[in-house]
């Protein structure tokens, strides 16, 4: 069964539509990249699921309860970690992390035990004192992190949670959701980084406007994109004759040369790559080098939204 | 590993959140600490001297009634906390976490009234000892009326930080409002010496009420009425349920990502 349900789930705020009946399942223990650009809605779904908004028109089922009919039993289930970093900046980090433990009811013990781990991944424990105003953006994302892998809630939100971070934190965040997702928790993470959501998520779900235009897996959802594959075969010289045998190859949209450069824009471009390096070379091409360019998530995104992530 | 936190424990912890937040900033503490005496040893006494021609003792009087409005005052900051949380996004981290929208209500009054009791404590026992009051049990009694007044105060700011959406006009309502409930009530001054136009709104003061319980109680030949003891709860029922109403209507209906 699926963990999280949003069942044509509509959200208005006066006569504004934020989310304009999403349907959507995530399932258990998966990772769910949400991608959309400002104002797409994401914020507003995740906050429906959260029970902190009532949904307009629809119903939104986590773990088999009604987001909206037993909010007390949804929230127990969730932790989010906010893109920005939302916490009382006079406490320190540890401070932080106590007051989120216990209000989330993780025991005394094993909240201790959690913290320290955390900080210390993070490097933060020499810095669990400070008051966190004074730490630097990065920094305070991490503690915006670390609430919820202190909480390890069944079902974890992440909006934007490398925003700010170096590349050794970057890479350290990700594995420990990873972790986090292989000791049973639901990861949705909200992100505008295309290769954050590559890297990490089973699926991804695109929202634009208020509607969940795509949902799949990252390397399906690339090969919805037919003909957008681009085959380069550097030649030792131009070859126009050979653009017209190429091309009756049935993927292939259209091909030319650009000096010596014969460019193949055609579908399924990683099987036909064989294909195309042995049809050039019998009929007398001299390939010299080949690259395959493959439509990434952004061009997805850009695909099925018309816009770019800003 | 979690459990599903009890209603009681939420609200304990929502108040060791504020209590937290006040142990980071004593400089608040100091602040209105050397207000209230300098009104105390000052104003009191200058105006005590001036008043001595009217037959009462207005050091006294005024002494319990500092206390109740001083605890008044903090306890409208809970409002100011909570609408720059919202400013900050901060309410929407509070709003996600496992406890419902009206105990978070009722966990934010009681932190504010827990907060002022601390401030006011060592004050309310300075004026027990300055009025020759010396009873443990009847100072305590005064605690838990000026307590039951911060809760609904807190209940009343909270109610305005979800009803006002402009920053600089939740800020004129919040000392409007701080004005009117100790201005307009018999804390500093007798009703009697009021413009009649305010008396029957000041009579039905919940600071008036709160003024008048702890002045019965430690001050000889005063007495409060029982509608005064009414007067102070319905004042706080009111107030926890408009401020927790209000919180869901500003949550429906103002915010958009």
């Amino acid at each position: 069964m699926a963990m999280i349900q949003f069942k044509d789930v509509a959200k208005s705020f006066k006569d504004v539509y934020a989310v304009k009946g999403v349907t959507c399942d995530i399932e258990d223990q998966e990772i769910f990249g949400l991608l959309g650009p400002n104002g797409a809605g994401k914020t507003t779904l995740i906050m429906t699921m959260a029970t902190v908004y009532n949904p307009t028109r629809g119903e939104v089922v986590v773990d088999g309860h009604s987001a909206s009919a037993e909010p007390d039993k949804v929230k127990s289930l969730i932790g989010i970690s906010f893109q920005d970093p939302k916490y009382d900046r006079i406490l320190s980090a540890r401070e932080i992390l106590q007051w989120h433990g216990k209000v989330t009811g993780v025991e005394k013990g094993v909240r201790e035990k959690r913290i320290d781990d955390v900080l210390t991944k993070f490097g933060l424990a020499g810095e669990a004192k400070k008051r966190t105003w004074m730490l630097s953006g990065g920094t305070k994302k991490k503690i915006e992190n670390a609430k919820v892998f202190v909480q390890r809630p069944k079902i974890a939100v992440f909006d934007e949670p490398t925003a700010y971070l170096d590349v050794p934190s970057r890479l350290m965040v990700w594995d420990m959701i990873d972790e986090l997702r292989d000791g049973g928790t639901t990861v949705v993470l909200a992100t505008n980084m295309m290769d954050e959501a590559d890297r990490m998520s089973d699926r991804v779900g695109i929202m634009s406007r208020g509607e969940m235009v795509q949902v799949g897996e990252p390397a399906r959802l690339k090969g919805t994109l037919k003909g957008r594959d681009v085959i380069e075969m550097k030649l030792e010289a131009p070859f126009p004759e050979l653009v017209g045998e190429v091309k009756h190859v049935e993927e292939v949209k259209e091909a030319h040369f650009e000096g010596d450069l014969l460019k193949i824009a055609l579908s399924n471009g990683r099987e036909l790559l064989p294909h195309m390096i042995n049809l050039v070379t019998a009929k007398g091409g001299k390939v010299q080098s080949v690259n395959l360019k493959e439509p990434s998530l952004e061009d997805v995104f850009l695909h099925y939204t018309g816009t770019t992530l800003t | 590993m979690s459990s599903k936190p009890s209603s009681l424990f939420i609200i304990w912890v929502l108040i060791e959140r504020d209590l937290r937040t006040l142990v980071k900033s004593p400089w608040i503490l100091i602040n209105r600490t050397v207000f209230f005496l300098i009104q105390l040893f000052v104003f009191a006494f200058l105006i005590t001297k001036l008043a001595s021609s009217l037959g009462f003792n207005y050091f006294a009087f005024y002494s319990v009634g500092a206390v109740v409005s001083t605890i008044t005052s903090i306890a409208f900051i809970i409002g100011e906390d909570l609408f720059e949380e919202e400013e900050m996004g901060l309410l929407d981290y509070l709003l996600s976490l496992p406890f419902g929208h009206t105990l978070f209500v009722i966990g934010r009054a009681l932190g504010g009234a827990v907060r002022g009791l601390i401030y006011v404590t060592p004050m309310m026992i300075l004026v027990a000892y300055l009025d020759g009051y010396f009873s443990v049990v009847g100072v305590a009694g005064s605690l838990l009326v000026i307590f039951v007044l911060a809760t609904g105060i807190s209940g009343l700011s909270i109610t305005l930080a979800m009803l006002i959406r402009n920053a600089n006009r939740f800020d004129i309502m919040i000392a409007l409002a701080e004005l009117a409930t100790v201005r307009v009530s018999a804390a500093i001054y007798p009703l009697v010496y009021m413009p009649k136009v305010l008396q029957p709104l000041a009579t039905y003061s919940p600071v008036t009420s709160a003024s008048d319980i702890v002045r019965a109680i430690f001050l000889p030949g005063y007495a409060s009425e029982p509608y005064e003891t009414v007067v102070l709860v319905l004042f706080v029922l009111i107030f926890f349920g408009l401020g927790s109403a209000f919180l869901f209507r500003k949550l429906e209906g103002g915010k958009f990502e």
